[in-house]
């Protein structure tokens, strides 16, 4: 398959294939050594800066020797405003850290202290100290001190206490909008194209391709894409109708509460690791990342933290399946009340499916928190190499619960009534629009779950940029070589899309020069901490693109199921697979962990999630 | 007489069974579709013949031998070619040719003084074209007769059955006995025989 995909892309480059050349050039000259990394001291004192709200538990602040030799840690203090109200817990005496180890110790925040007046330093005089609400908290700062080698370093202590408004309102709506309105709304909408155009690519037809709008002289088509606001004002304007004996307020809620239940489990679904207010521009570490992601000093880029984030996920899924019963039996249709029975029965069977191969990756992971499961995945191993069986029987279970072929007899379309033959106009739309929401979501979800959520593979790009600086290279080149040669074929494909060609051309040089300057400076190891998060969220949204290309493609392929092969399928296939896997699973991680090769799971106290893993990290 | 049942094993494996193997074939055989449309010139393996684009010309996709509507060829001196001998309107099976003969003046063969066709009848089968002695009738204008308001526009009559005409490249009296060897290319007016 991958020779037939590069003879076509090679015929389609034609001259331009000796392109493919330019990455070894590159990393040919990235293979030069450094001379003098042996002789540096390279410490990180992780993180760079500790913030404390009232209920925060000691945080874990860690040294890390990079360098190659061993060095003398000593002379901690606690110095500045609120000296006296941070703590450090364990008491330390001056020691080495040898090369490649780490060396840790917690830090308190004592909050009374920061409660009322009873700390003097903040109070300027007795009329402030009246205004004082005795129960509020004010903000207190303070500095670590320590001498690593003969150097000083400084790590900043700060004690708030914001507003719940200032900590999950306010950034829980900017993440809805941007998450809703920003990439599941286009997603869906594009999807609504792209399942006509993609299958007529798949077809060998030419799809829609007549929408147009003539400004002028010109007249703009773009391949179709119009056609999804033409589709969409084309609901709008058509009738309005509700049958004469239909249940009216059951009728209009149905569509509504198919719709719903698909936007709202977006909620769970992370889209990057976490974002730092304070520190857009700076290089931070995984542990700043995490103390974002704990809400404080920053947001997880993550709507709701829902401890039992999958729990969530199988309470609002089935809420579906009343969307579908409903809309069926209120259209007092006896053909629709049919297919909403097949739809709920083919949902509930599928729900069950879906559960048990989920209970497969909590055995692995030991989370049902979606965010921790991400970064449980980044220490030990991608889920769809971990749980390959798991995967395969989700994604398959999950495309029977959203009605996508080859399971979409309920619907029908061709052959038989569906459960919503009695809707019309915008009324069906949402039912559409909820069908490709939950594509979308299936797609995020399996990326959450199996295929390591926002991070690139191979541990390449960590919280402040590429693991190393061929890694950076080696990527750029291939990326912008990729990029490049597909920016070639699109332009030599068609007179119309010489304009998208050329862009991404450009980005693929873009990429290369990037590449030839990482190959003569380094960089790429320490980016600002607003384009890794960016880079972050490309990667998932390239992953949940992907997925849905895949789930079209699927839908384009396979023969629709018959009713009855479908249920036995779910009850007589995936069920008895999922319950071995849990059993396999299961023996499988017990084995391996009285072993010991496995740590145990991290207790549900502990701050951050990197902790379990590091050589040297106190008990 | 004892009935022999024969049982004939299903021949499925264990990866049929499972129907992975399978559909993911058909998955890359689609997705090779897809990318070789996507980004190949010319849209691959498409082959839609995009009707009513500005720059789509149906008539490169018709084929040679193409019946459209009729045409009336020229001679050298602009004069119809047809000699009124009646062969088209007696083959005609719709009937749809009507002739009125005259004196072609000077010369021994005759003229059509009316030449009319009904293109409302003709069934567009091409036995005119081939009873034609003189090459005066021709259906390869790679048109279809269009839709017209009223029944008598679709009547069509000698000179509008001319203003498609050009002069044929058939020799006026007959090449003679060696036609073949007269090479019909090395004409360049010559435009319909695909030979």
């Amino acid at each position: 398959m991958i020779l037939t995909l590069l003879a076509n892309l090679r015929r389609a480059l034609g001259p331009w294939a000796l392109l493919l050349l330019l990455p070894s050039l590159l990393t040919l000259s990235a293979c030069a050594p450094d001379p003098d990394a042996a002789a540096q001291v390279r410490v990180q004192v992780e993180p760079g800066e500790l913030v404390f709200h009232p209920d925060t538990p000691p945080i874990r602040v860690t040294i890390l020797n990079e360098g190659q030799r061993p060095v003398p840690v000593q002379g901690f203090r606690i110095s500045g405003n609120d000296w006296a109200s941070f703590s450090i817990v364990e008491p330390l005496n001056p020691r080495m850290v040898m090369p490649g180890r780490t060396m840790s110790f917690t830090i308190a925040a004592d909050a009374p202290t920061f409660q009322g007046t009873a700390v003097s330093s903040v109070v300027q005089s007795e009329a402030d100290a009246a205004e004082l609400d005795p129960e509020a908290y004010r903000d207190g700062q303070a500095v670590l001190e320590l001498n690593v080698a003969g150097q000083s370093r400084t790590v900043p202590l700060r004690f708030e206490d914001p507003s719940w408004i200032v900590t999950t309102l306010l950034p829980g709506v900017l993440k809805v909008l941007l998450l809703v309105m920003g990439f599941i709304m286009p997603l869906a909408s594009l999807l609504l194209w792209q399942e006509r155009k993609q299958s007529a690519m798949m077809q060998d037809r030419v799809g829609p391709n007549m929408a147009r709008i003539t400004l002028g002289g010109i007249t703009i088509r773009l391949w179709g894409l119009l056609h999804i606001a033409t589709d969409g004002l084309k609901m709008f304007f058509k009738e309005d109708f509700i049958p004469r004996r239909a249940h009216r307020a059951l009728y209009t809620l149905a569509p509504v509460m198919a719709l719903m239940p698909a936007l709202v489990v977006f909620a769970i679904v992370p889209f990057g690791d976490a974002l730092c207010y304070e520190h857009l521009l700076d290089v931070v570490r995984q542990a700043d990342v995490d103390q974002c992601a704990a809400g404080r000093g920053g947001t997880p880029l993550q709507v709701a933290h829902i401890d039992i984030g999958l729990l969530f996920y199988f309470a609002i899924a089935s809420l579906a399946t009343w969307g579908a019963t409903l809309a069926g039996w209120a259209s007092y249709n006896k053909w629709a009340i049919l297919g909403a029975l097949r739809a709920s029965a083919q949902m509930v069977s599928y729900e069950v499916a879906i559960g048990l191969t989920i209970v497969g990756a909590l055995l692995v992971y030991g989370t049902l928190e979606p965010h921790a499961l991400v970064h449980a995945q980044l220490n030990t191993s991608w889920g769809i190499l971990l749980q390959p069986v798991a995967f395969i029987l989700f994604f398959t279970a999950a495309i029977a619960e959203t009605k996508r072929a080859p399971f979409d007899l309920p619907e029908g379309e061709s052959e038989i009534l569906g459960y919503f033959v009695e809707y019309s106009g915008m009324r069906f739309g949402l039912f559409f629009l909820a069908e490709f929401i939950e594509v979308v979501f299936v797609s995020a979800l399996v990326t959450t779950l199996f295929l390591g959520g926002w991070a690139l593979p191979l541990d390449m790009f960590g919280a402040s940029g590429f693991a190393a600086p061929w890694v950076a290279q080696l990527f750029f080149a291939l990326a912008g070589v990729a990029i490049a040669a597909t920016g070639i074929a699109v332009w030599r494909a068609s007179k119309h899309a010489q304009f998208v060609g050329a862009t991404m051309l450009g980005l693929g040089v873009l990429h290369i020069c990037l590449a030839i300057y990482s190959a003569f400076t380094g960089w790429g190891t320490e980016l600002p901490h607003l384009i890794v998060v960016l880079v972050g969220m490309l990667t998932w949204g390239i992953k949940v693109f992907a997925l849905c290309w895949l789930q079209l493609l699927i839908r384009w392929t396979l023969p629709r199921f018959r009713y009855d092969q479908l249920m036995s399928l779910g009850w007589k296939g995936l069920l008895p697979l999922s319950l071995a896997n849990i059993a396999i699973t299961a023996v499988v991680v017990y084995a391996l962990s009285a072993a010991g090769s496995i740590p145990p799971a991290p207790a549900p106290g502990e701050e951050t999630a990197s902790t379990a893993n590091q050589p040297g990290a106190a008990p | 007489m004892t009935i022999t049942v024969k049982k004939v094993s299903l021949q499925r494996t264990a990866a049929d069974q499972i129907f992975l193997p399978a559909i993911l074939r058909g998955l890359v055989t689609t997705a090779r579709h897809f990318f070789k449309n996507t980004l190949t010139q010319g849209m691959g393996d498409v082959d839609t013949i995009r009707y009513g684009e500005p720059d789509v010309h149906v008539e490169d996709y018709y084929p040679e031998r193409f019946r459209g509507v009729h045409r009336l060829m020229h001679r050298d001196d602009g004069s119809v070619r047809c000699v009124a001998c009646m062969c088209c309107s007696t083959v005609c099976p719709a009937r749809c040719i009507y002739i009125h003969a005259e004196d072609r003046g000077g010369d021994e063969e005759k003229a059509p003084k009316s030449f009319v066709i009904d293109e409302l009848k003709c069934v567009v089968c091409g036995f005119c074209v081939e009873a034609c002695p003189c090459d005066a009738i021709r259906m390869d204008t790679k048109r279809h007769m269009h839709p017209t308001e009223t029944r008598a526009d679709a009547v069509l009559g000698k000179l509008d059955l001319m203003k498609r005409g050009t002069a044929s490249v058939a020799k006026q009296g007959g090449v003679g006995a060696d036609y073949r060897s007269t090479d019909p290319k090395a004409d360049p007016r010559f435009d319909h025989d695909p030979r």
